[in-house]
């Protein structure tokens, strides 16, 4: 009897190994995405783990992250997320190329929140930022991409998922005209997503604007029809922020609407996003049967300015196991296990790869069942031993072998 | 595409939430026939009934779309959910109570700012009460029988939930202070509220009427 293992052994709370086939799905998820993401210019960044614990600034992101002391005394963090390093690295690092700067990254991110609750310590987080160019278009162009992404993962806009689209700057805008004084009690109640402390706010204004500030944040629907932006239109009021916010709707939707990317995008004049995060375009993405937030990002115009670079910026950020989660099921990749201990095995088996067919080649004589057992276990469809005039082929599930010519095995297998 | 599934709460607040649920043209009936099941089908909407703490946890994740669940439970919990309607009904308060014979030595360690043992079911917004008024707290978790806690020298005081005040009274205990008052709500899975839009806001309309009519 095998002893107990001892429970340091295990991993951290919140934490996981991953084992094929789950690692093998995520990483070419990953692969797909980053292959997206260049399809759009997007250029990769690798930023450290570890930041200095002054880099991040929310208060709910420095409580969630791990944090560590260097000999210097100096407190660190494990990057909770990959945004405000990326910013501190445009600020630092980029300045003397002209902007706007489009990376992506696709980067572990390490969270304490959550622990307990079903989430994850440490998790994927793939994204793009746009940092340096204000225009509309760039919010249209991170959403198209995500949308495109998602599309090309085999997701359905509408059916698998939606995109909800929401412009912080709207309400925002109006309760600073119409009710300057309960502004920032009724953005935190929302930030909160607490609509029913925004009712109570509102009870104690003039009945119109109390309407409005109950109504705005329930605005939503489809961005396909107008219907809801046409109701948004009439809260604007004499506010030239909401008005203007209105506007850079309207354009990133003629945007979207280009390029086909507007089914399944809805509109939610109620999302806001984080605290004093967002300051324009925010949105989120749900899929059917997952209660979280699938990817979300939006304009974050101000956090540069901490850096230094008052540099206007968009981006999003995918969190791939939970985009793994939702992804249709997909057959195992090909694999052909190659037995064998002989060097006409080996030979064998480069022959084969030379030929385009993936092999496991294991290098021990084991006969057929075991072989079999053997190939199931690693996912491989076929079982190989070398052969005169080529190699003996079996499929792994069972079935009778054949003499196949070396350079016959691709059409084999890989159909 | 199924119905919605709702997460009702066991307890206080179970017959308001039915009949906030009915009163939107939920098939309710069921719930009321056999009061042992856990998941109940009707004219394909689902009912989960749960313990008013595991409510937002069914929600949060989007095991259940919506639910019913006491404000205090939200203010203890935090979750990440939308919190979309008021049903007006289930009203109670949170207070801090001590012994009637305890309650100047309480209230004296509280203003000389001593460390106050508190018992709760609630410690999140025990601390959080402690907290904002600059004084300090022990905070002992406990899961039934709060009142117990002062009256066997566990606890000096207690944060805890009250409707009538009886069961205060009963053991004679004080209220020294009304930390927050609480009511039904009306909550979503965040997803659930956009993906579902139609059948939530519908729900949430109905509640927020029903609402205003009860409350």
């Amino acid at each position: 009897m095998r002893e107990k293992t001892p429970r340091k052994f295990s991993t951290t709370p919140g934490t996981r190994d991953v084992l094929p086939p789950e690692s093998t799905r995520l990483l070419d998820a990953q692969a797909k995405v980053l292959d997206r993401f260049r399809l759009h210019g997007f250029r990769e960044v690798v930023t450290p783990a570890l930041e200095y614990s002054e880099v991040i600034e929310e208060p709910k992101l420095r409580d969630s992250a791990f944090k560590l002391f260097d000999p210097d005394n100096q407190m660190l963090l494990l990057r909770p997320e990959v945004t405000t390093p990326v910013a501190r690295l445009v600020a630092q690092r980029l300045r003397n190329t002209p902007p706007p700067y489009k990376l992506s990254y696709s980067l572990p991110v390490y969270r304490r929140a959550g622990v307990g609750r079903g989430q994850s310590a440490e998790f994927r987080q793939a994204g793009v930022e746009a940092v340096g160019s204000g225009s509309p278009g760039e919010d249209a162009g991170a959403i198209a991409l995500l949308v495109d992404v998602l599309r090309a993962l085999g997701l359905r806009p509408g059916t698998d998922f939606a995109l909800v689209l929401g412009q912080a700057a709207f309400y925002r805008g109006y309760l600073k005209s119409a009710t300057p004084g309960v502004a920032a009690g009724v953005l935190a109640a929302l930030a909160n997503k607490d609509l029913v402390r925004v009712d109570e706010i509102s009870r104690a204004l003039r009945p119109e604007v109390a309407a409005s500030v109950r109504e705005i944040p329930r605005l939503v629907g489809p961005a396909a029809e107008g219907s809801v932006l046409e109701r948004a239109a009439r809260y604007a009021g004499e506010s030239g922020e909401a008005a203007a916010a209105l506007e850079n709707l309207r354009l990133i939707l003629g945007h979207l609407r280009a390029v086909g990317c507007l089914d399944g995008v809805m509109l939610d004049f109620g999302l806001i996003g984080r605290h004093d995060y967002y300051t324009g375009a925010v949105y989120e993405v749900y899929a059917s049967g997952l209660g979280f937030t699938v990817a979300n990002g939006g304009r974050y115009d101000n956090l540069l300015r901490r850096f230094g670079e008052p540099l206007p910026a968009t981006g999003f950020a995918i969190s791939l196991e939970r985009l793994v989660s939702v992804l249709p099921e997909q057959d195992p990749a090909p694999l052909v296990v190659l037995v064998g201990a002989s060097v006409e095995a080996t030979r064998a088996a480069a022959e084969l790869r030379g030929s385009g067919v993936p092999v496991l080649h294991l290098a021990e004589d084991l006969p057929p069942a075991e072989a079999a057992d053997y190939a199931r276990s690693v996912e491989a469809g076929w079982v190989c031993y070398p052969a005169l005039g080529g190699v003996k082929v079996a499929p792994a599930q069972g079935g009778e072998p054949e003499i196949v010519p070396v350079d016959a095995v691709a059409g084999r297998v890989l159909s | 595409m199924r119905g919605l599934r709702v997460a009702v709460p066991k307890g206080a607040i179970f017959d308001d939430a039915l009949a906030a649920l009915e009163a939107a043209g939920m098939p309710v009936g069921v719930l009321r026939e056999d009061g042992r099941r856990l998941l109940y089908r009707a004219e394909g909407a689902e009912f989960i009934v749960s313990r008013p703490s595991d409510v937002p946890v069914f929600v949060e994740h989007g095991a259940a779309d919506v639910g019913i669940v006491g404000k205090d439970v939200l203010d203890e919990q935090r979750p990440n959910v939308m919190e979309l309607g008021d049903l007006g009904t289930g009203a109670c308060e949170m207070v801090l109570a001590a012994p009637r014979e305890e309650v100047e030595n309480v209230r004296r360690a509280i203003s000389h700012a001593e460390v106050v043992r508190v018992g709760t079911k609630f410690p999140n917004v025990a601390r959080r009460y402690f907290e904002g008024m600059g004084r300090q707290v022990e905070v002992i978790e406990l899961h039934g029988s709060v009142e117990l806690a002062p009256l066997v020298g566990l606890a000096e005081c207690i944060v805890d939930l009250t409707a009538t005040g009886t069961t205060l009274r009963e053991n004679d205990l004080v209220v020294l202070d009304e930390i927050s008052s609480s009511t039904a709500r009306l909550i979503a899975n965040r997803g659930a509220y956009r993906l579902r839009h139609r059948e939530v806001s519908a729900l949430m309309e109905a509640v927020h009427r029903n609402g205003e009519r009860v409350g």
